[in-house]
């Protein structure tokens, strides 16, 4: 025990070290060669990841630097360097892209963690029937994402869709509402599909944080004379401060490569009111044949990932980095 | 049926010599500028000619067959086609089945593995498939994509004669669609034109003459605005999705009637050089459908989502006037009248009983219709999952090319790429069991096909329909759409 905790303190430094006290290169050597059995059960894995993840990520950046040939073989591809980056950044598409990309991936983060939070709130009370709603609430979860993206489609459809065939028995609308076909609707109808789909996920993680929230300390605060509302706000939101912004970086994530719900309903259309960028780089690599281009602009994305993953894992291990004092 | 190669040969040449003659009779005046494209001669191939023609012939498939490779061969085939979708009449799926059945019995020592895919992932399919090295052997493509594989290098030369056909039994506009720079990449299995077709008693409803079609396209949209007024009905069919083969296949006339086109294919000569997307004539044309689609709103709202699939139910249901339509279409509303039930039926079929078909309107420019089809094409062996068997390759499509398959694979929806299929008796069977094949078949003359090169299903399935959505959503004029339309083509020929 004694040695454990020696070796604990050893490698958990327990303030920032002066930077002459910092691991040096050899030191990390030194401990790689120490846990080299663990290196070697981790090492198939890494070979897997080698291959399926890291090629195709230098393949991509690669493939960014040249330019689709006339003919529209890869294998006569032309180098052009950065041109592809220079092209896209200054592309009307690329705007267009990016400001539909930042709508619709706000937009279904927001309602979806809210719509997600109300409803595992609800869930988390003693009511009757609650195991059926929760099992009715997460349908939309379980459901492909193609199967749902047609039959929203059909539902939305602006000539004999129900929804506008109910408009107008509602008398709310003399005819059929364009929605799909329709260039400021298409994003939001879009957004409320994308919402349904996913916020039973953001349900599912606010009902486990849920269960993380101290009974002691909502009793403790409902003697002292705190509201429900005070209970909720001081000590339920900063319990789940954690697992909330775990939720809506991956719901950040997911949505930001979301490709099933747009491409299928509108294919991006129409006249790119739906575009984001994940069917723009499949339009652009498959639709048109533009590897290069849309390498380019896939790296772009990769950045962003990147950086929200970074966020992502920083916020995950921030907890573990600390000393335990 | 003469089972003599002899026999069938002098058939063949008699029949060749006749269209040949024919062909050199018909040099004149529009039909002879509208035949230059596709090598149709207007004069010729008219409903009488093919009537008269059909049922003159017999030929032997298995002999033709086994000239070219041995009945006997031992191998496999990977097939990809665009086969009878769930929107297809049932004799579709029949036919197939039947073809396939056909096959396997002539060549029994040929494992067949086939794909029958979607128009619209088929081309992913297979453009991810070549570059993977994962390409079936033999691809039947719609008319407008081989020539993209067959730039890239992905394809094999592979030419009728491979299959002991001359380039004489099929349409020049046809041999133009797998031809790049000189070379030969396929064999044509079908080719086709659409017409309008029309609902007689809508038009009738809406104080219409209901056996005159519009005869230009500001007619089209004069009636459909009517039909409209009148009763409350969409007037025109009009398809404007982006990525969908319907779009440039109901489009292109327009645009190509009103004098514009992507480039110059409706030029006599082609060039494939000069843009004509923005153009008075394409202007003219964009604006008879922001016409339709914004000012009258007499066409279906969801045009900009819509294939033509989703025209076919209004059109059954008595809601929709007027589409131009393949010629599969009237057996599609016959199939579809007869699942019905109840009212419904009743609907259906006065529909059905309703239907006509005419000729394209004309424009101010000309009458046109895009020439389609299909072709079979050889991937080059490298890039075969497996590699080629070109025995096989060379057995299936001599069987799919030949007058009997290419006439009975057409049934109800296009034509025998194989000239010599006109003359057989599945022909003068199809005439007569097929209503208004002869109005389809008469437009043949007609068709202008695509400008043959790599882009060309870029223009047509992505740049023309973007152009269309862009003006009728009013996210541009029509002006700044058909000029955006005509940067993005200049970007491509800048490409080239």
């Amino acid at each position: 025990m004694a040695t454990s905790d020696a070796v604990a303190a050893r490698e958990r430094p327990v303030a920032t070290p002066p930077a002459a006290s910092r691991p040096r290169p050899g030191g990390v050597l030194a401990r790689v060669i120490r846990h080299r059995a663990d290196y070697l059960y981790v090492l198939p894995a890494l070979g897997v990841m080698a291959l399926v993840i890291a090629y195709p990520v230098y393949f991509t950046v690669y493939l960014s630097f040249f330019n689709t040939p006339p003919n529209l073989a890869l294998e006569d591809k032309i180098f052009v360097g950065l041109g592809n980056y220079g092209r896209i950044l200054a592309a009307e598409s690329f705007h267009e892209a990016t400001r539909n990309t930042l709508v619709w991936t706000v937009f279904s983060t927001l309602f979806a963690f809210v719509l997600g939070f109300g409803a595992a709130l609800a869930l988390d009370r003693e009511l009757f029937g609650r195991g059926v709603l929760r099992g009715t609430l997460l349908v939309p979860y379980v459901i492909s994402a193609v199967a749902a993206a047609y039959v929203w489609r059909w539902l939305y459809h602006s000539d004999f869709g129900v929804i506008g065939a109910l408009l107008v028995a509602l008398g709310l609308t003399d005819g059929p509402i364009n929605i799909l076909d329709h260039r400021s609707r298409v994003m939001p109808a879009l957004i409320v599909v994308n919402v349904w789909k996913e916020f039973p996920f953001a349900m599912i993680m606010m009902m486990a944080g849920l269960q993380t929230v101290p009974d002691q300390l909502l009793r403790a605060a409902q003697v002292d004379g705190a509201s429900a509302w005070q209970r909720f706000w001081h000590v339920t939101v900063p319990h789940l401060k954690g697992v909330s912004l775990v939720t809506v970086l991956l719901l950040l994530v997911t949505n930001l490569n979301s490709f099933t719900i747009p491409w299928i309903m509108t294919g991006g259309g129409p006249a790119g009111a739906s575009e984001i960028w994940i069917t723009h780089v499949y339009q652009l690599a498959f639709g048109r044949i533009r590897f290069g281009l849309a390498s380019a602009y896939s790296v772009i994305l990769f950045v962003v990932m990147m950086a929200m993953g970074w966020i992502y894992v920083r916020a995950l291990t921030r907890g573990e980095d600390r000393s335990p004092g | 049926m003469s089972h003599s190669g002899g026999h069938s040969e002098m058939d063949r040449r008699t029949f060749l010599a006749g269209a040949a003659g024919a062909a050199v009779a018909g040099l004149a005046g529009q039909a002879l500028a509208q035949g230059s494209k596709t090598g149709i001669d207007a004069a010729t191939w008219t409903p009488q000619h093919i009537a008269s023609i059909a049922g003159t012939a017999e030929y032997d498939t298995a002999a033709e067959c086994a000239k070219i490779v041995p009945l006997n061969h031992s191998g496999r085939l990977t097939y990809w086609y665009f086969g009878p979708t769930q929107a297809s009449p049932q004799i579709e799926h029949e036919l197939d089945a039947q073809f396939w059945d056909a096959f396997g019995k002539l060549y029994p020592n040929i494992k067949v593995t086939k794909q029958n895919l979607s128009y619209n992932e088929m081309l992913d399919k297979l453009r991810t498939a070549a570059l993977g090295k994962a390409a079936p052997m033999v691809a039947r493509l719609p008319i407008l994509w081989g020539v993209e594989f067959a730039a890239k290098g992905q394809l094999r030369e592979f030419g009728p004669p491979d299959v002991g056909y001359t380039a004489d039994e099929f349409w020049p506009g046809a041999l133009k669609s797998v031809t790049w720079k000189g070379k030969t990449y396929g064999v044509p299995t079908n080719n086709e034109t659409m017409a309008l077709i029309w609902n007689a008693g809508l038009f009738r409803d809406a104080g219409l003459d209901p056996e005159s079609p519009p005869a230009t396209w500001d007619d089209v949209v004069a009636y459909s605005r009517r039909i409209k007024e009148k009763t409350g009905k969409n007037g025109y069919g009009m398809v404007a999705r982006v990525n969908a083969g319907n779009t440039p296949f109901r489009f292109m006339p327009q645009l190509w009637a009103y004098g514009g086109g992507a480039l110059d294919e409706a030029e006599a000569a082609p060039t494939y050089k000069t843009i004509y997307v923005n153009n008075t004539g394409s202007r003219a044309a964009l604006q008879a459908s922001y016409d339709m689609y914004v000012r009258d709103k007499s066409v279906p709202i969801s045009a900009l989502t819509n294939t033509q699939v989703e025209n076919q139910d209004p059109f059954i249901a008595g809601n929709l006037g007027m589409m131009i339509a393949h010629p599969a279409e009237y057996a599609v509303m016959v199939e579809r009248a007869r699942k019905a039930t109840g009212d419904d039926r009743k609907t259906a079929d006065a529909v059905v009983s309703n239907m006509r078909y005419g000729l394209m309107p004309k424009g101010t420019a000309r009458r046109a219709v895009v020439f389609g089809g299909s072709n079979a094409h050889v991937f080059r062996p490298d890039l075969v999952d497996g590699g080629l068997d070109l025995g096989a390759a060379k057995a299936i499509i001599a069987f799919a090319t030949g007058p009997e398959w290419s006439t009975k694979m057409a049934w109800v929806g296009s034509n025998p790429g194989n000239l010599r299929g006109f003359r057989t008796k599945w022909m003068k069977q199809r005439l007569e069991q097929i209503k208004f094949l002869n109005v389809t078949t008469s437009m043949l003359p007609y068709g202008i096909p695509f400008p043959v090169l790599p882009q060309s299903a870029e223009i047509m399935n992505i740049v023309i329909p973007n152009m269309m959505q862009n003006a009728l959503t009013k996210k541009m004029t029509v002006a700044e759409a058909t000029d955006d339309a005509a940067k993005k083509i200049k970007d491509l020929l800048g490409d080239l």
